[in-house]
């Protein structure tokens, strides 16, 4: 198989940062895509190469498979990594990429479009001997035809894209909930996320706690697992705050549910990284776990893994889809740390969490021992109303888990991203929250807590905020006059481009 | 108690000391909407009331209730007609912005009297959707 030597990246924002910063140090040129409102874009100022690929609207770029293809050609790139969202779990994509000699960094098409249909991967999971949640996908997928399925199931009841994941397109229908309205919501937006509006019904289980498990495969046999991550922070099933090692997670329950993984992802034929996600129900050993599903791509949450046992899975996904055999054994593999991430979305909890767009005025990283950031954002950039309203991802670890919440808070309070809201003080609430520095937590928690920890608390200005705004007002009318002298750097920019 | 003294330590970085301690602030924005943030903690000044809703069809003097964007997005889907009679919790629209969906409903039982949007417009914050009654 053929060395990656242009790979093009059909993401944006931080992940298409995190693989291009992979690309970089391994001497692989970076081709960005883009569309009309991502031009300034940090994505797009990083990557070697960047192609338009469309106007803002994701259906016709950077949903486009046609558009994306046509931009490899034209950039002469032979391999295409596709992040996660967007196009990451769409067999037709994968195997275009295929049909057009481009290496798709990521399983095969086959895979994809196994795992990716909910009914053979719960299909191979029982072969494997993992327990599955009750669940199905209506042969009849009219408003009536899962309404019908709901019954059968019984509610409590989660309707959800079959395409994809990222709490995108999912609804929980209760005793109470019109089902009809639940079901054409998550339709729609299953069909703009990821273009497909095909839904799954499953039952919901009562409190139970999201813990997936990392795997690897490479084209020579070789299948391992890197542990697990606990996601059970959870809004809206949307992840907000992931960690490794999970603290519900004893040593027998993780040996039985990575042994699990790997046996589903050698039964799948599976190739590259993906990650198998289980709901837990109970404690310790006496924990039972079901299949949830299978994400046939890097996961958004991938950095607590690297932090955790040291290694880099983009790395690692570049050379095994250039054939080369995983960069490690599974004895090497250690949980070495705790690591904890929390997502940075522009959203305001003060207000229902109604997402965010604008400029960012001011927009500063925090730097510590411990601390990583994954950002897409810079100062001066704007966050676009078109797309996910992810932002940044803080990463902190330690030799203790009481170490990397300690090192995330004092991150968070050192991040100051003025211009836009931010959950930022939001998620400081909930990481000095009693119950997360206990570790009681599962996938409801959040949901029941998040009305009273959105309240935002701040009330009155303290008067020494207010005497440094003063300051920066005094300061701002000499600043003002200064930026009224034209910019030549800006003013060039115009015929530059 | 003493006047907090303010120091500017860097482009938008302020040194606050006050109470025998001090404070980073940083500090962003214009006189009419300032922002600031401290210790993981954000503060947000206007100088007026956030403008009233812009509508596009001129002001309707009678109009009780308006359903305005709270931010930018896209109308995924209008439920409702100029005219149509409609009760408290109905969802009249649905916006959609980064990918969620977010639906409007009705404040109280009300009459529909405009209707400002299509479906697949962008709309901007503030701007008048549908006028009720």
């Amino acid at each position: 198989m053929p060395r990656i030597a242009r790979l093009l990246i059909a993401n944006r924002g931080e992940i298409a940062l995190r693989i291009i910063r992979a690309c970089r140090e391994m001497g692989i040129e970076s081709v960005a895509v883009y569309s009309d409102v991502d031009r300034a874009s940090p994505h797009v100022a990083a990557a070697d190469l960047a192609v338009r690929i469309g106007p803002a609207a994701a259906a016709e770029s950077y949903l486009s498979i046609s558009r994306i293809l046509e931009a490899a050609q034209e950039t002469g790139a032979d391999a295409v990594h596709p992040g996660y969202g967007f196009l990451s779990e769409n067999a037709a994509f994968a195997d275009a990429c295929e049909r057009a000699g481009l290496i798709f960094v990521g399983p095969p098409a086959a895979v994809i479009a196994r795992m990716g249909s909910k009914i053979e991967a719960r299909r191979l999971m029982d072969a494997a001997g993992v327990a599955v949640v009750p669940g199905e996908t209506p042969g009849d997928q009219s408003d009536a035809g899962i309404r019908r399925a709901i019954e059968r199931i019984g509610r409590p009841a989660l309707v959800k894209a079959s395409a994809g994941g990222g709490g995108k397109g999912m609804r929980r229908i209760d005793a109470d909930t019109d089902a009809d309205e639940a079901i054409r919501g998550a339709r729609r937006e299953a069909q703009a996320a990821f273009g497909d509006g095909t839904l799954y019904v499953e039952r919901a289980l009562e409190r139970p706690r999201h813990i997936e498990v990392q795997i690897f495969a490479d084209a020579h046999g070789h299948v391992i697992h890197l542990f697990e991550r606990e996601c059970s922070v959870q809004r809206r099933h949307q992840k907000i705050i992931e960690e490794s090692p999970s603290a519900a997670v004893a040593p027998g329950l993780r040996e039985r549910m990575t042994s699990a993984a790997v046996a589903a992802a050698r039964a799948a034929d599976y190739r590259n990284a993906g990650t198998i996600e289980f709901l837990v129900e109970g404690s310790g050993d006496a924990a039972t776990f079901f299949f949830l599903e299978m994400n046939t791509r890097l996961q958004v949450e991938h950095p607590v893994t690297e932090e955790v046992t040291g290694v880099d899975l983009v790395r690692a996904q570049l050379a095994v889809a250039s054939g080369d055999p995983l960069p490690w054994l599974d004895r090497s593999l250690q949980l070495q740390r705790h690591a904890i991430e929390a997502r940075v979305y522009a959203e305001d909890p003060g207000r229902g969490f109604l997402p965010q767009a604008g400029l960012l005025l001011l927009y500063r990283e925090p730097r510590a021992p411990g601390i990583r950031v994954d950002a897409g954002v810079v100062e001066g950039g704007a966050v676009s109303p078109h797309y996910d309203p992810i932002m940044a991802k803080v990463i902190a670890s330690g030799e203790t888990r009481s170490i990397a919440l300690a090192r995330l808070s004092a991150a968070l309070r050192e991040y100051p991203i003025l211009g836009i809201h931010t959950n930022v003080p939001f998620l400081l609430r909930v990481l000095e929250h009693p119950d997360f520095v206990a570790g009681r937590i599962d996938t409801t928690w959040l949901d029941r807590e998040a009305d009273a920890l959105a309240r935002n608390s701040d009330g009155e200005i303290p008067a020494f905020v207010r005497a440094a705004m003063e300051t920066a007002a005094a300061g701002a009318a000499v600043r003002e006059t200064q930026a009224s002298t034209p910019d030549p750097w800006r003013t060039l920019t115009a015929w530059r481009g | 108690m003493a006047e907090p003294k303010a120091t500017p330590i860097g482009p938008g970085v302020v040194q606050v000391v006050h109470d025998g301690r001090a404070d980073i602030v940083y500090v962003a924005g214009t006189s009419d909407d300032r922002w600031a943030f401290s210790n993981g903690r954000v503060y947000r000044e206007t100088a007026a009331p956030e403008s009233p809703a812009k509508t596009r069809s001129g002001s309707r003097p009678h109009v009780s209730q308006a359903l305005s964007a709270p931010m930018p997005a896209t109308v995924a889907s209008v439920s409702v007609q100029p005219g149509a009679r409609v009760r408290k919790g109905d969802t009249i629209l649905v916006l959609e912005a980064m990918k969620m969906e977010l639906p409007l409903r009705a404040p109280a039982d009300a009459q529909v009297v405009a209707v400002n949007c299509r479906v697949g417009e962008l709309v901007q914050p503030g701007t008048l959707l549908v006028e009720l009654e």
